[in-house]
């Protein structure tokens, strides 16, 4: 029989791996995202959520599920509807988060995946500050501080970014995970999630691409006002 | 009887017939039914009887009736604001979780088709 060298492929992929990728609005960058994540990944499930662009055409491509929520629900839902429609296989044993809009490296999701695989860890954290951000405006890496400050210290965590939309996790931390909170806030959210259920977690460096076109496409720093707001009254109200 | 009353009082009445004929107050909680039962003839009490608002806001140490009325006002606007607040928020919850499960149903079956 001959020797067969593993393809790059073989060797990260060894658990039925899940990519899910919430999508609203990124019409102009889904289509690249998914054609270069499908040369790696087998089951990449896109959540389009209720976009008013086209989206959805960009998304259509082999071998990429496409899950429609019939109108715009919020990035934390189109997670949670990844998240189920993927444990609904039994098999799957790895769950990838991933941006639609291009800022997130592949490499550094293989990565994360093979971190995973090879040490007792529930869920790998991309951080952005461990790692490189390419062409980010100061303003927002001051936004993100306080961002981090305030989850840290809500959760009782440390972690040097808690808004990073790469996330490697396994079966139990995607069982358990269940997110409420419809909007961005499920960033805050899953960190609460890990503090409580006590999940074994890992921050990798990753690199982030601030493209235009995910700069244009962005987290609105106002909104943050909301989240801080719907964070506190979850909290207040025993959630 | 001047004129201000009679509309007030008629209001109020109107209210009353209204909340008692609802078909849908089985589901409203006890204790809102029986402040909404005090509310009528207190309020038709003092409508008749304004002097004795007054008398109400002095005991508590407010000068008039009348400021007495705004300030319970304003604290009841803030709490239906709140209550409603949140029973939006609620019904929110409940249409992002059915929208999920449809969405979720519906991809089950296309792709269970093309054998994806």
């Amino acid at each position: 029989m001959p020797k067969r060298t593993l393809s790059p492929k073989s060797a990260a992929i060894s658990g039925k791996t899940y990519v899910i990728i919430p999508l609203y609005n990124k019409g102009g960058a889904i289509r690249a995202v998914l054609k270069d994540l499908a040369k790696d990944f087998d089951h990449i499930i896109c959540i389009n959520d209720g976009s008013t662009d086209d989206s959805a055409e960009q998304a259509n491509q082999r071998k990429i599920i496409v899950i429609e929520h019939a109108f715009n629900l919020g990035q934390g839902a189109a997670l949670q509807t990844g998240i189920d429609f993927a444990l609904q296989d039994p098999e799957a044993q790895y769950f990838i988060t991933f941006d639609a809009d291009g800022q997130h490296d592949k490499k550094d999701a293989l990565k994360m995946l093979a971190y995973i695989q090879a040490h007792p860890v529930d869920i790998v954290l991309g951080s952005r500050f461990l790692g490189t951000a390419k062409n980010s405006s100061t303003f927002k890496r001051l936004f993100l501080k306080v961002a981090i400050t305030f989850t840290n210290k809500t959760t009782g965590l440390k972690l040097t970014d808690t808004h990073n939309g790469l996330r490697v996790f396994n079966r139990k931390v995607a069982e358990q995970l269940k997110l409420t909170m419809p909007d961005f806030a499920h960033a805050s959210e899953i960190v609460q999630r890990i503090a409580d259920m006590k999940f074994i977690y890992k921050e990798l460096p990753v690199t982030i691409h601030y493209t235009d076109y995910s700069k244009a496409h962005g987290q609105s720093v106002f909104n943050s006002v909301n989240i801080v707001f719907d964070v506190l009254l979850n909290k207040v109200s025993g959630k | 009887m001047i004129l201000i009353q009679l509309v007030l009082i008629a209001g109020f009445l109107i209210l009353l017939i209204k909340f008692l004929l609802d078909p849908n107050s089985s589901q409203i909680r006890a204790w809102k039914k029986l402040i909404g039962l005090l509310f009528v003839p207190l309020a038709i009490i003092f409508v008749l009887f304004p002097n004795e608002a007054n008398t109400v806001a002095h005991t508590v140490g407010v000068g008039r009736g009348a400021d007495l009325l705004l300030y319970v006002l304003t604290l009841a606007f803030i709490f239906v604001c709140i209550n409603l607040y949140m029973k939006s928020k609620q019904d929110q919850r409940r249409i992002t979780e059915l929208t999920r499960k449809l969405a979720i149903l519906e991809a089950k079956i296309s792709y269970k088709k093309s054998g994806k």
